[in-house]
């Protein structure tokens, strides 16, 4: 039924569309790299959407994979190949044509250990070189030395580079190429003369002229900015400037449904850290962290911090992620009584209004977060309220991300965090380095030598096999397994999942906001300013 | 002796700008996070390049040894490579330096033009009235960050690059005001006035030239106002010039942008005190 609507939607936007026009948003630092091989911030991610072709595009509505540049394709081995047929007749930007030899000059250079690319990384499942074989100008096949899971959906994330363009990456295969650039102020794409894809009515798409993006840092004056009609969109808005928009002129704000990105706290784990032994012993506990996650009122944080615009997070995956969302996992019910009694089960006393444990050690502990999000210190603040309620003293810490950083992943200097993840892939391999114990972003515990704990020796299996599985339902089946083990386990207390949020001028048309990056321009190449907006763009 | 003297200058000069550089550096690398780097965070990576990651700034760790690199490099124009712009430093300065010099420059001439106007009348006319309103008016911006300034005339559609002149205006008024008042009091200005010159003649050749080596001093002083004042405005405005690239280093704990920056401000604000110090013994011989 996505599938019809989004396909009638992009016929009716075909024969509504206008042509021409400069679409303008922001971006909110400057795109570290035009490499698309090297691309790891939201600058260079949106500027490799825009400019670059891929072989498979994940639809953003109907989160399905669809053909780009290669019209077909094959698994085989296991997970270890994957063989493409190619569209024919197309070149880069600048003229070049696109050949099976591209595809395997991309990925060699992707695969290159030394560019330390986290796209290569992503296909990266085992140590070893990838091989290319080119049966044919438009015939493929590449080989990883070990299966990969969710093989072709990865290559949503490769853009395509010329072997033989002497422009190197400035060849693109998408449907802008960057033709101006004036670091800290703007950036400017120009249409592809040479973009393939054609829509309903066979004229060369896209349909703008160009997209100019302004540099821009403070999210108010982003927000100003849009109001003042000076830019067209804001991909994703934060909460409380979404609420003010919804206040002022409700049509231009657009409210997509849970994202990707979720919110969460964890408690540090780690034996090594300089901490309390007595302390160690609590974060150790699954009583103590299931309490703790039972304390906090989730349906609160939602409506306030978030005004509505999130709901409470049951797991890891997000009800956004059709597929592999696990809807039977339910959030941790807010019941402070339920809490105590859980705590009450490891001794701990709840006396003239505090929390001790069994050695009388008062329950006192410090949350880090990193400075400057105002809804995580807002979060923060709830949390440290629902948590007095049950006699436990919160102290709040906010520090520079970079300082965070240090102390989660180096020092660990730290009691419990309060963070968000964002997830850049739907299948589940992409948070292999999260779910393994052995892992370094295995936040409550990283870089285990052999797993603290058989809960975590459990996961470890489950996340190898899904990963080495060919089979979906299987994955699925041992993916929703290690959802279960997380929630009951609760080494991450997920405390919400945030709307995707943005803001869309009604003179922008075909704009259909989704919750996977990119929210609002995924489907740029139809794209369309209404009639009066373009008049403005002419002059 | 003029050679010693000149030489005696510069070897100052040289020894407090590799001091400050030296201390931007140790504070930098001694501050916490700088070993740690946001992409760590990334679940893509997989071990081998985060342990890249975190060695790729390895020549930075030593501090010594990366000072000496450095300023080996920065004889030769070479100001390394932006450890989170992956830029050359001497392009990101030479991009941004000129939107902060013209704000500055807007900054530092409103701010006098503003702070004189408003202080040569209230000396001449010596009005309880307009010295109250004046007083009043200058104290009210004189309260008021730069920063909140610099977003009120944002969000109004105003001049923002006039929010540093409303910062230094307060001070030049005042000052302005008590040493020109100061000056009118002074002998030979009460000569002339009982010799009968002309209020006009009084003010430019007697008060004037009294008063310009403090207000010189207090012009040399304006310059570093107005460079900390806009680093707040560029980064709340967001205005590509040096202030926002000063932020957005010290954030990253991006050490050559931070010493090429320290190294920098320090090279102008000696400069600048330097010629004030000319201008001063300039007028304090004329006025001799």
């Amino acid at each position: 039924m996505k599938r019809l609507v989004a396909t009638f939607a992009v016929t009716a936007a075909s024969l509504l569309a206008q042509w021409g026009g400069e679409l303008r948003f922001c971006l909110r630092s400057d795109p570290k790299t035009f490499n698309p091989l090297l691309v790891d911030d939201e600058a260079s991610e949106t500027v490799r959407y825009l400019t670059g072709g891929v072989l498979i595009r994940v639809n953003r509505l109907t989160q399905k994979l669809e053909p780009e540049l290669a019209t077909s394709w094959k698994i085989s081995r296991q997970g270890r190949a994957i063989a493409f047929q190619l569209r024919r007749g197309l070149s880069f930007s600048d003229g070049t044509p696109f050949t099976a030899e591209d595809v395997a000059y991309t990925m060699h250079a992707l695969m290159d250990p030394a560019l330390h690319s986290p796209t290569g990384d992503s296909f990266r499942s085992a140590p070893g070189d990838v091989e290319t074989t080119v049966q044919a100008p438009d015939r493929i096949t590449i080989v990883f030395p070990a299966p990969v899971a969710g093989l072709d959906r990865l290559f949503d994330q490769v853009a395509i580079l010329s072997s033989r363009s002497p422009k190197k990456e400035a060849a693109t295969l998408g449907p802008f190429v960057v033709t101006h650039y004036t670091p800290g102020t703007d950036l400017v794409l120009e249409r592809n003369p040479r973009y393939w894809k054609t829509d309903a009515g066979g004229r060369r798409l896209p349909y703008l002229d160009r997209i100019h993006l302004d540099i821009q840092q403070n999210r108010e004056i982003e927000l100003l900015r849009f109001t003042r009609g000076e830019v067209h969109l804001i991909n994703t808005i934060d909460a409380e400037l979404f609420s003010r928009l919804v206040k002022q002129d409700p049509a231009m704000a657009q409210d997509a449904g849970p994202s990707l990105e979720s919110e969460m706290m964890w408690f540090n784990q780690n034996p090594s850290a300089p901490l309390p032994d007595y302390e160690k012993a609590w974060f150790r506990s699954q009583n103590f962290r299931r309490a703790l996650s039972s304390a906090i009122n989730r349906a609160d944080i939602c409506r306030i911090v978030y005004y509505g615009h999130a709901q409470p997070a049951a797991g890891p995956i997000s009800p956004a992620n059709r597929f592999w969302f696990n809807a039977a996992l339910k959030p941790h019910a807010f019941d402070p009584k339920d809490a105590l009694a859980r705590l009450q089960r490891d001794g701990f006393r709840f006396e003239n209004g505090a929390l001790r444990d069994r050695d009388g050690h008062l329950v006192e502990f410090s949350l880090i977060t990193n400075s400057g999000n105002q809804a995580r210190e807002h979060m923060a603040a709830m949390i440290q309220q629902d948590l007095a309620a049950i006699g436990i003293k919160l102290n709040i810490v906010t520090l520079d991300f970079r300082s965070l950083i240090e102390r989660i992943t180096q020092t660990f200097r730290y009691e419990a965090c309060l963070l968000g993840f964002t997830n850049y892939d739907l299948d589940p391999s992409s948070q292999m380095n999260v779910w393994l114990s052995s892992a370094e972003n295995h936040q409550w515990y990283p870089n285990q030598k052999i797993p603290a704990t058989p809960w975590e020796a459990e996961i470890d299996r489950l996340m190898h096999a899904q990963a080495a599985a060919v089979d979906t339902t299987k994955r699925k089946s041992d993916f929703d397994k290690v959802q279960e083990i997380v929630s009951d386990q609760a080494p991450f207390l997920y405390l919400v999942t945030k709307d995707s949020l943005s803001a869309v001028s009604p003179k922008l048309r075909n704009v259909q906001p989704a919750m996977i990056r990119p929210e609002t321009y995924w489907n740029a190449e139809y794209l369309a300013l209404a009639p009066a907006q373009l008049a403005r763009s002419a002059r | 002796m003029w050679i010693r003297r000149i030489f005696r200058h510069l070897a100052a000069f040289v020894i407090t700008i590799l001091i400050a550089g030296l201390l931007g550096a140790t504070l930098v690398r001694f501050g916490p996070g700088f070993e740690s780097d946001e992409q760590e965070l990334d679940p893509r990576l997989n071990a081998h390049s985060v342990q890249a990651l975190r060695q790729s700034h390895a020549a930075e760790q030593h501090l010594p040894a990366f000072y000496i690199h450095y300023l080996g490099h920065m004889i030769q124009g070479d100001l390394g490579v932006s450890r989170s712009l992956e830029r050359p430093v001497t392009e990101l300065l030479s991009e941004r330096a000129p939107v902060t010099l013209r704000l500055m420059l807007y900054g530092i001439a409103s701010g006098w033009l503003l702070g004189l106007a408003l202080a040569v009348p209230a000396v001449l006319v010596r009005a309880p009235a307009y010295d109250l309103a004046s007083t009043a008016l200058s104290g009210v911006f004189l309260c008021v960050p730069t920063a909140v300034v610099a977003l009120a005339l944002f969000f109004a559609n105003g001049p923002v690059r006039f929010a540093i002149g409303l910062l230094i205006f307060p001070k030049v008024f005042r000052y302005a005001r008590n040493v020109l008042a100061d000056a009118y009091t002074q002998p030979h200005v009460l000569a002339a006035r009982a010799r009968g010159l002309s209020p006009a003649s009084i003010f430019f050749r007697q008060v004037s030239l009294w008063a310009a080596p403090q207000l010189l001093t207090l012009a040399g002083v304006s310059i570093g106002i107005a460079f900390g004042a806009a680093i707040p405005i560029e980064v709340l405005c967001d205005f590509p010039g040096i202030g926002q690239l000063a932020w957005t280093a010290a954030l990253a704990r991006d050490l050559p942008v931070l010493v090429s920056l320290t190294i920098l401000v320090a090279v102008f604000t000696q400069i600048a005190n330097a010629a004030s110090d000319l201008a001063v013994s300039v007028c304090t011989r004329e006025r001799a």
